[in-house]
C-alpha cells in the first residue's frame, strides 16, 4: 500500500477497481396522499422509509437538469400548491448530505412543518391546489462496463457513464456505508491514498449543480490531480 | 428572395415587443394561402418502426446498454400484451413501438386484440366515459354483454407466457384465466380512474385486485386497491413523425402550406376542436397579447370533421378570431403527423390551455422540442409543466395572455423553459424509459432483480 501511494498519480494502480454500476427505478405509488399541511405532517410521519428516500434523493435524479428550484418535493408541493413560501424555503435548506439515515431526515422535515404549524396553525388546514401523493422508488442496480483501476481510467469512464450512474455513486451513495460519503471520494481515498481530492469531491455542491454539472466538477478536479495540481 | 424564404433560425431569439399598429413588411402571399392551406389528401406511406440502436443518438450509448442489461436478465421469457384495439388510439399507439422494441432485446413479446361486436364496443365505451366521472346508467344487460366477450375471448386466448399485461378495462375480466397460468398478471390503466362512477367501478374493482401490481400514468389517476399500484408515464417515440428531426427545408414547406410568417412569432395551440381543450379561450388570449405583441396564432387540431361537436367548436374557434388574419385555423386530418411536428418546430410558444386533460401528449411533444409552454394546470400536465422551471401554469385566460406576452418578450427566459422541459422529456416520457420501466417490473415480479426500497 505504502508503495502504491508513493508512485506518480497517472499511473498509480488501485488494489480493488472502481466498478461502474448504474440504476434503474420504478416509482410505487403509495397509499399516502395530503391535501393540506397537517395531511402532510402526518404522511411524514407514517410513510415507509422508502417515500422519504424517493421524494428527497430521487428528485435530485428526476430533475437533474435544473440548477435553483427547490431541491426536494416536499418544498415545491409547499411552494407550488400551498404558497407558503416561508416553508417552503427552511424544507428546501434540508441537505440529505447532512444525514446518516432516512429516519433522520424525516424527523428532521417533520419537525420542520410541526414548527411552522405551530406558529401559523391556519395553514395546517388550508386545502392545498393540488395533493401531495407519497411514492416510492423501487431501485435495481445494473452494472455497466466501465471499471477503472487508475486515475486517467476513472476520468475516462466518468465521461461515459449515464447520469444514472452519477446519481447513483456520487448522490444515493451517501447513504451506504460509509455514511456521508460518495463511492467515488472513498475510493479514491482508500485504493489511491487521493485524500485531498477526495474531500474536494465531496464538498460539490449537489444542491446548485445539474448532475451533469456535477459530472463536470468531478472531471475537472480529477483532471487538476493528474496536472500535479494544475487547471 | 422574399422575406418568408429567409427563416429564422430561433425564432424566439428574435422576438421583439412591437405594437401591432406599427407598420410591418407582409411577405407575399401568405393571405391567400391562409384561406386556403394546402392540407394533406391521403396518408402517407407510414415509416417503419425505429430500431433499438436508432435511439444511441437521443439517449445515448451507456442507457441504451442498460436496456440491453435488463432485457438479458428477461431472456427466454415470454409477455403478451392484450388491448382492444390495433390502430387508432394511444394505447395502439405505444405498443406499436414497445413491443418490437422488447422483442429486440429478445423479451418475446406478443401483442394480441380482443375482438367484439358493437354491443361490447358500446358497453365499454360507456364505461371509459364512466370511469371519467360521466353520468351512466348501468343496466345488468351491460354487465352480462361485458362478460360475455371477456369470456368469449377468454376461451379463445392462450396465456401460456410468463407476464401478462391487460391493457385497460375493456379485456380486464381475462384475469379469470389467471389461476390456471403460471404468468405473473399486470393491469396497465391508460384512464384517470380518480372519480369512476361508483357502480361501474364496483364491479371493476374485483377483477382488478385479482392482478399482481396495476400500473396508472398519474398518481391522481388512482384508486385505493390491494395491489401494487405503479407509476408509469405515458410517452412519445423521439423517432416517431410527429417527433423526429425534420429539415429545415420541410419546417418552411409547411410554413409556405399553411400561409405562416415566420419572421413573426408563432403562437401554437395543437389540440381536438373540444371545448374542454379552450380553443376560445386561447383566441382571447392571443387578442390581448396582440395588443403589445405583433404576432399570429395557429390553432392546429381535428376532430372537426368526423365529430359534430368538433364542428360546432370550429365554427365557435372561427368567430371568436373574426377576420384577424393572423389566426391560422388548420383542421387537420390524423395522417398529418409531419405537419404538426412542423408547427411545433416553428412555434415561438406553444400553449395548451386545457380546461380538462387527461395526460397531454401535445404538452410533451412540445416540450420534447425544446419549446417554451403555457399549460393549463389540470390532469397530467403540472407532471409535466414544472411552473417556471419547465414551462409556465396557468389557470385562465388572463393568466394565459400575461404568460404569453412574457414569453414572446423575455427570450432568454423562454429558451431557458426550453431547454429544462427537453430534458424533463428525455428523463421521463419517452418511450424508452417506458421500456425501461417495463422491464424492470418484469424482473421485479418474476423475481430476476431484488429491489431496494432506499439506496
Amino acid at each position: 500500500m505504502a508503495a502504491a501511494a508513493q508512485a506518480p498519480v497517472v499511473t498509480q494502480r488501485a488494489n480493488k477497481p472502481f466498478y461502474f454500476n448504474s440504476e434503474s427505478h420504478l416509482t410505487r405509488i403509495g397509499r399516502e396522499r395530503a391535501t393540506n399541511l397537517a395531511q402532510l405532517l402526518e404522511g411524514l410521519k407514517s410513510c415507509p422509509d422508502a417515500s422519504i428516500f424517493y421524494h428527497t434523493f430521487q428528485t435530485l435524479r428526476e430533475h437533474h437538469y435544473i440548477r435553483g428550484g427547490f431541491s426536494n418535493d416536499f418544498a415545491q408541493w409547499t411552494f407550488a400548491a400551498c404558497n407558503e413560501a416561508g416553508l417552503a424555503e427552511r424544507l428546501a435548506s434540508v441537505d440529505v448530505r447532512d444525514f446518516t439515515s432516512i429516519q433522520e431526515i424525516r424527523e428532521r422535515i417533520a419537525h420542520t412543518v410541526e414548527s411552522y404549524l405551530k406558529a401559523n396553525p391556519a395553514a395546517g388546514a388550508r386545502p392545498s391546489f393540488e395533493p401531495f401523493y407519497f411514492c416510492a422508488s423501487e431501485t435495481v442496480v445494473t452494472p455497466t462496463p466501465f471499471v477503472a483501476n487508475t486515475l486517467p481510467e476513472f476520468a475516462e469512464a466518468l465521461q461515459r457513464v449515464s447520469l444514472h450512474s452519477i446519481h447513483h455513486h456520487f448522490i444515493t451513495a451517501r447513504l451506504r456505508p460509509p455514511l456521508t460519503r460518495n463511492d467515488f471520494s472513498v475510493w479514491l481515498e482508500e485504493e489511491l491514498g487521493l485524500v485531498s481530492l477526495a474531500a474536494r469531491l465531496n464538498r460539490i455542491d449537489i444542491y446548485t449543480s445539474t448532475l451533469n454539472d456535477a459530472r463536470q466538477k468531478i472531471l475537472l478536479l480529477v483532471q487538476q490531480e493528474m496536472n500535479g495540481g494544475r487547471p | 428572395m422574399s422575406p418568408r424564404k429567409a427563416p429564422l433560425p430561433n425564432p424566439a431569439l428574435a422576438v421583439t415587443s412591437q405594437p401591432s399598429s406599427l407598420p410591418l413588411t407582409r411577405p407575399e402571399g401568405i393571405p391567400e394561402r391562409r384561406r386556403t392551406p394546402r392540407i394533406p389528401e391521403a396518408p402517407p406511406v407510414p415509416a417503419p418502426p425505429a430500431r433499438l440502436e436508432e435511439y444511441e443518438s437521443i439517449i445515448g450509448k451507456p442507457e441504451l446498454d442498460e436496456l440491453r442489461f435488463l432485457g438479458s436478465g428477461l431472456a427466454g421469457k415470454t409477455v403478451k400484451m392484450v388491448n382492444s384495439t390495433a390502430v387508432g388510439g394511444g394505447v395502439a399507439e405505444i405498443l406499436n413501438r414497445l413491443v418490437p422494441l422488447m422483442n429486440e432485446l429478445e423479451v418475446r413479446t406478443k401483442w394480441e386484440v380482443i375482438t367484439g361486436g358493437n354491443d361490447f364496443f358500446e358497453v365499454t365505451k360507456g364505461f371509459h366515459n364512466a370511469l371519467h366521472g360521466a353520468a351512466y346508467d348501468l343496466t345488468q344487460q351491460a354487465l352480462d354483454v361485458f362478460l360475455a366477450y371477456n369470456e368469449q375471448n377468454r376461451q379463445r386466448m392462450e396465456f401460456g407466457e410468463d407476464l401478462i399485461a391487460i391493457h385497460d378495462p375493456q379485456p380486464a375480466a381475462l384475469v379469470r384465466s389467471k389461476e390456471a397460468s403460471h404468468a405473473r398478471w399486470i393491469w396497465r390503466c391508460h384512464i384517470d380512474l380518480s372519480s369512476p362512477h361508483p357502480g361501474v367501478w364496483d364491479f371493476l374493482r374485483p377483477l382488478v385486485e385479482q392482478y399482481d401490481a396495476a400500473i396508472f400514468s398519474s398518481p391522481s389517476f388512482t384508486r385505493q386497491l390491494g395491489i401494487p399500484q405503479y407509476l408509469f408515464y405515458p410517452c412519445i417515440d423521439p423517432l416517431s413523425e410527429k417527433n423526429k428531426d425534420l429539415e429545415e427545408s420541410l419546417l418552411q414547406k409547411v410554413c409556405d402550406d399553411f400561409g405562416i410568417d415566420r419572421s413573426r412569432p408563432v403562437v401554437t395551440q395543437v389540440s381536438r376542436f373540444d371545448r374542454l381543450k379552450d380553443p376560445v379561450g386561447v383566441v382571447q388570449a392571443y387578442k390581448m397579447v396582440k395588443k403589445y405583441v405583433d404576432c399570429q396564432l395557429v390553432l392546429a387540431g381535428g376532430g372537426a370533421s368526423d365529430d359534430p361537436e368538433g364542428a360546432v367548436v370550429l365554427e365557435e374557434v372561427k368567430e371568436a378570431a373574426g377576420d384577424d388574419p393572423d389566426v391560422i385555423i388548420l383542421n387537420l386530418p390524423p395522417w398529418c403527423a409531419l405537419e404538426v411536428n412542423a408547427l411545433q418546430r416553428i412555434s415561438t410558444v406553444v400553449v395548451q390551455k386545457s380546461l380538462k386533460e387527461g395526460f397531454g401528449l401535445t404538452v410533451t411533444e412540445a416540450l420534447w422540442k425544446s419549446k417554451p409552454v403555457i399549460a393549463g394546470a389540470v390532469g397530467g400536465i403540472p407532471t409535466q409543466v414544472v411552473h417556471k422551471l419547465t414551462g409556465m401554469l396557468v389557470h385562465s385566460v388572463e393568466g394565459c395572455a400575461y404568460q404569453l406576452r412574457y414569453l414572446l418578450t423575455h427570450p432568454e427566459f423562454s429558451q431557458q423553459l426550453g431547454k429544462n422541459g427537453r430534458e424533463h422529456v428525455k428523463e421521463n416520457f419517452l418511450i424508452t424509459t417506458n421500456l425501461k420501466r417495463w422491464l424492470v417490473l418484469f424482473q421485479i415480479l418474476l423475481g430476476v432483480a431484488q429491489p431496494r426500497g432506499t439506496t
